[in-house]
């Protein structure tokens, strides 16, 4: 057997996953009956139903044609994420400010071409321009410094 | 003669002379954040409701058309002069709006695009006020089983319009379902699917999952492509078409109009089916000679009045049921509920003043985008100018901090950057993200409503037949599907797809 559609194989294969372990968490809460649906119920159908649509496709994919999976660069979507979690690390413990310095000045880093002395200026503007705009103009509650 | 009377009230209210500024403000910002490549209308709403948290309902929700409108428009900008549709719907605009603007027409093919849509708001404006109000009169008469077989029936018709592998976006539906599930059940008070985690008690962030796979995954998606970009921003001239101009698009713009407002009422339909039926049906009908994807003016007429008119006809769903037939709507429907409005047929009753303004602002709206955006395009060719290295940043930022600021949770901005690592891997292996996002927020009304139409049966699953209103959903969402599963129109469907 020669997996034809490796796209739809690993779909497949990633939504069983997801409706057996919806099935599983489910199986915790109570199920009841058609009458009164306990919390599990309508979770466990709708899991079943993503599980059998992913079983479907996987299998599919060993007899129809498809393309194959894409390259996964690690770079542009690692260094994103990085950036976004910094982010969040630093807002809620160093305030605005540094949280938006962090997340340009690693965040563009996920490009192929990173310009050090531009960064630097943009991380000021964006600095400059979120203040500005969402904490003085709209009066968001955002922290801007680190709590003393 | 009463629908005259409330248009009448509605624009009392849209015009009142904040709501004014906030509907300005809206396409203004709409439109700024619309032209910069790759940001599509979801993307651009989703990244500016903070900026709508501090209004009333009906402001915030005039504010955010607003957006809508103008994300769209910008979009066709992007689309005609960069050759880079922002969203789906702006595919079939830079076929032969590119084309103009590589032979230096790009002025009257801006300029079409906007009278085009200008004349298909108003009228689409017209078809909402006059339908919407009996079909939230019906749409109150319907109990629980007709609302869970209409959610099966627009799910299934949002997945048939929808790109791709049928069998993936309806699994797609069914996972986005179960991600609208998580945190705490009303019926029995669980928390359900939080891993112990009290910030998932809530549920997952309804903005975080359209930034995370509408925002951050798209510019990590762009950030692996380096394509050559060739702006043409250097003469653009005038963007007044000529009378001939005109002439030429003046039936294409009506077709198209009427192609889009009927189209943008179906669920998943929406701006993109309209745009695409409009120029499919345009290369067929419009009088020789034809130079379609060659530089047509009515291959941007036609499809930019479109998926205008379906983008405003979209709201019928979503104001008189409650239901999204896309995913901008399903981020329209989230707003109202921060704003601590329950969608349904009730709003209209109930506030009038937030249906009707709503309903008024559009046609307002569509005035503004073309007064806005004929003199002040040249601002917008200069953004396009910036390059993507620094864009790409700000984006950042700007999801960043919207999603931070919906709840104040530093957990929400966490979840962003979980859900984006999902959408990577699922985006890589093809499966769309727009079911999904209409399956996370049709998934708990739909539990709701089979929960009490079981509740009423004693646990029988015939009433779903036997009603006559949930009989007709259900058989109408049986035959799409097996419409679509019969070979011929599968390849016609793909066919239309590649186009």
């Amino acid at each position: 057997m020669r997996i034809r559609s490796p796209k739809d194989f690993w779909a497949g294969l990633i939504f069983v996953a997801i409706g057996a372990a919806f099935i599983a968490l489910a199986s915790q809460y109570r199920l009841g009956t058609m009458h009164r649906m306990g919390p599990a119920m309508f979770p466990m159908l709708v899991g079943a139903l993503l599980a059998v649509l992913g079983a479907i496709i996987a299998l599919r994919s060993f007899v129809l044609d498809g393309e194959s999976v894409p390259r996964f660069y690690a770079r542009p979507i690692g260094v994103s994420l990085l950036a976004i979690v910094l982010f969040g690390v630093a807002l809620q413990w160093l305030g605005l400010v540094a949280a938006v310095a962090v997340l340009v000045l690693v965040g563009a880093w996920a490009a192929r071409e990173v310009r050090p002395l531009e960064t630097v200026a943009l991380a000021a503007v964006m600095i400059v321009f979120s203040v500005a705009v969402f904490v003085w103009l709209l009066g968001l509650p955002l922290p801007l410094w680190p709590d003393m | 003669m009463e629908t005259l009377s409330n248009l009448a009230f509605g624009l009392g209210v849209a015009l009142s002379w904040q709501n004014v500024v906030y509907c300005f403000i809206g396409c203004f910002l709409g439109t700024l954040v619309g032209v910069l490549p790759g940001i599509g209308p979801v993307a651009t709403v989703a990244m500016l409701l903070p900026f709508t948290f501090g209004l009333g309902p009906a402001p915030a929700l005039i504010m955010l058309a607003g957006i809508y409108y103008g994300a769209q428009y910008g979009g066709s900008t992007t689309a005609i002069l960069v050759n880079i549709p922002g969203e789906s719907s702006s595919v079939v605009t830079t076929l032969d709006g590119h084309q103009m603007a590589r032979r230096g027409r790009a002025g009257p093919a801006l300029g079409i695009a906007a009278i085009g849509s200008f004349v298909a708001g108003c009228i689409a404006t017209l078809v909402v006020a006059f339908f919407a109000p009996p079909l939230a009169e019906i749409a109150l008469k319907f109990g629980p089983a007709d609302y869970f077989s209409l959610m099966v029936f627009g799910l299934i018709a949002a997945v048939v319009l929808a790109r791709g592998s049928l069998m993936k976006a309806i699994a797609m539906v069914c996972f986005g379902i179960l991600l609208g599930l998580v945190g705490t059940d009303v019926n029995s008070g669980v928390i359900r699917f939080a891993f112990g985690l009290p910030e998932l008690a809530d549920g997952v962030g309804f903005v975080a999952l359209a930034m995370a796979f509408f925002g951050i995954t798209d510019v990590v998606l762009n950030l692996e492509h380096k394509d050559k970009q060739e702006v043409f921003t250097s003469r653009i001239g005038s963007v007044l078409p000529t009378m001939e101009d005109l002439r030429i698009s003046f039936w294409s713009i009506v077709r198209g109009t009427g192609f889009g407002s009927l189209l943008g009422i179906l669920p998943g339909g929406g701006a993109l089916l309209a745009s695409f039926a409009a120029y499919m049906i345009e290369k067929k009908v419009a009088k020789p000679p034809r130079s379609f994807g060659e530089g047509d003016i009515r291959g941007v007429a036609a499809p930019e009045s479109a998926n205008n008119a379906g983008a405003q006809t979209s709201f019928i769903p979503m104001l008189t049921l409650g239901i999204p037939s896309n995913p901008t709507m399903a981020l329209m429907i989230g707003a109202l509920m921060i704003q601590g409005i329950a969608p349904g047929p009730q709003v209209m009753t109930e506030r009038p003043e937030l249906f009707w303004g709503l309903i008024a602002s559009m046609w307002i709206g569509n005035l503004m985008l073309l007064v806005l955006n004929l003199p002040l395009v040249g601002l917008w060719i200069k953004l396009l100018a910036v390059p993507y290295r620094l864009l790409f940043p700000a984006i950042f930022v700007f999801c960043c901090i919207g999603v931070y600021t919906v709840d104040n949770k530093i957990f929400d901005i966490y979840e962003i950057a979980v859900l984006s690592g999902v959408g990577y891997v699922l985006l890589k292996l093809d499966c769309e993200p727009a079911p999904m996002v209409l399956g996370f927020i049709l998934g708990p009304m739909m539990e709701e409503n089979l929960r009490r139409t079981m509740m009423i049966s004693f646990g029988d699953l015939s009433v779903f037949f036997t009603r006559p209103i949930s009989a007709a959903f259900l058989i109408a969402a049986v035959a799409l599907l097996a419409v679509i599963a019969l070979p011929a129109l599968r390849a016609k469907r793909e066919e239309a797809m590649q186009e």
